[in-house]
């Protein structure tokens, strides 16, 4: 299905950016796994090829040494010396691997072997059918040149490098791959609030304006309480509805910087949520100091707004709600459920939501984590589950 | 063919085995050689020389052909193992190629 994205979705969130780099690392691991075993299996392959290209030189000496060691043994008698070779240098052992001369430079044989690496010398070992001056075992010994392991670090690194940037380059292909379908889904709910939200418009001004234009002092007390509920109750969608508003088109909109009066506007939102808040008998402590901030109002107010419905939204019946205002510090403590401390880095991601007995969309705090990042603004939480949750802002 | 003991004595080797092969044109020594050709090892070696001391035979001779059809197959050693084993150590000491390769 295709799908249009705007700017919020563009954004990674933190959960997708999680789930990529846990997809990344995987990947890489993979990769680098893979391409750390086709890296020894290079490796034994690029030595066995040079061992092997060895061995015929090396056989064709150990068949001269043999011929001399022949020799030797026919006139042990007359001559003692050692045949020795420019080319290579040689040791004999006996059947019982005791030995009976060497002039090797590594001591230490592998008899299993026939030919091997030893540090920077390389062994060749013959097995003699004639046990010439009762020798079994002739060890030719060669220095190990190191070219070809040049060769193969060469290799290694040439292809290697440009085999690893496609393999990442893959990686990257299939990381978009994977947020894809995370990504889409959220652009179809972005399509869909965004078609709910103009049908809210109309009724719910109807409804505010209703609610405002009825004379209350005289009507019955069933009924008066049965007004401040749809009050309620439709001052919650209205705060809803600007935050989707704002989502869809406000945000796109240049901020209109201005002097706010942070503690005339607090008190002007409180007094917005005071129904509310007495609905479930809910106190409003404040300490407001005479502040004022440079900021768009309406994006203040969205931010005011969404801390304050949440401190309502999540706090217990008869709870409490302090807001501290000081210069460069704002906090909102309420005495609600709380949120466990590893989801406090998820809950400014967007339709993401802890506690499903309350309504929303989960939008509110991606708003104000938007605006508090844009004005360049700091937001940090503290919660304790079941004991409350604080929000200080500091500029 | 293998070698000759004739008697129980201080110089085993010397006693017993260098008379009859003196009287023998392939010397010990070139015989020496011959059992490192097919034994290699000490102990091999040593082993071989006292079963053959022992249990003189053909079949195990490391002598040629030749050899054996003009001088024979030695009678069997009567001396004991400990003596077997002295001479055959004065006889390794004196012919061996360790530590005389230079």
């Amino acid at each position: 299905m295709l799908v249009s994205k705007n700017r919020a979705t563009n954004s990674l969130l933190k959960s997708e950016k999680r789930s990529l780099f846990r997809f990344l690392t995987l990947y890489v691991a993979m990769v680098s796994l893979l391409f750390g075993l086709i890296g020894v299996l290079y490796y034994q392959s690029a030595q066995k090829l040079m061992l092997s290209d060895r061995r015929a030189d090396l056989t064709k000496y150990a068949y001269i040494q043999t011929k001399r060691l022949k020799l030797l043994h026919h006139f042990f008698d007359e001559k003692r010396t050692y045949p020795r070779d420019p080319r290579f240098v040689s040791a004999i052992y006996d059947i019982e691997l005791v030995p009976i001369f060497s002039l090797l430079e590594q001591p230490q044989i592998a008899f299993d072997k026939e030919i091997y690496i030893i540090g920077d010398k390389i062994h060749f070992i013959k097995t003699l059918d004639t046990y010439y001056l009762g020798a079994k075992y002739l060890i030719l010994e060669v220095e190990n040149s190191g070219a070809w392991l040049e060769n193969f670090w060469r290799d290694v690194i040439l292809y290697g490098l440009v085999a690893f940037v496609l393999f990442m380059l893959l990686g990257l292909y299939l990381a978009k791959l994977f947020v894809k379908p995370m990504r889409n889904s959220m652009v179809l709910l972005d399509r869909f609030i965004k078609d709910t939200t103009h049908e809210l418009n109309t009724p719910l001004t109807a409804i505010l304006a209703n609610i405002e234009m009825m004379d209350q002092e005289i009507m019955a007390e069933k009924n008066r309480k049965k007004l401040t509920r749809i009050t309620v109750a439709a001052k919650m969608v209205s705060v809803l509805y600007r935050d989707l508003t704002y989502l869809i088109l406000e945000q796109e909109k240049e901020s209109i910087e201005e002097t706010i009066a942070l503690k005339a506007l607090i008190e002007e939102r409180v007094e917005y949520f005071d129904i509310l808040a007495r609905s479930k008998q809910i106190t409003i402590e404040l300490k407001l100091a005479k502040v004022s901030l440079v900021m768009d109002r309406q994006k203040c107010i969205r931010v005011l707004d969404n801390l304050l419905s949440n401190a309502i939204k999540y706090n217990h019946q008869g709870g409490r709600i302090v807001i501290v205002l000081r210069e460069g510090y704002l906090s909102i403590e309420d005495t609600g459920v709380g949120i466990a401390h590893k989801q406090i880095p998820l809950m400014f991601d967007r339709y993401m939501r802890f506690n499903q007995s309350e309504g929303g969309f989960g939008i509110g705090l991606s708003i104000v984590k938007k605006i508090i990042d844009e004005k360049g603004l700091d937001i940090h939480v503290t919660s304790k589950e079941g004991r409350g949750t604080k929000m200080v802002i500091v500029w | 063919m293998g070698l000759t003991l004739v008697g129980v004595a201080e110089g085993v080797y010397e006693r017993n085995c260098v008379p009859c092969h003196q009287a023998l044109p392939s010397t010990l020594q070139q015989m020496f050689k011959r059992y490192l050709l097919v034994y290699s090892g000490e102990k091999n070696l040593k082993a071989s020389i006292k079963h053959y001391l022992q249990y003189p035979d053909r079949s195990i001779s490391v002598m040629s052909d030749l050899f054996i059809q003009r001088y024979g197959i030695k009678s069997k050693s009567w001396l004991s193992d400990a003596e077997l084993d002295e001479a055959i150590e004065v006889y390794w000491d004196q012919f061996k190629v360790f530590g005389r390769l230079q």
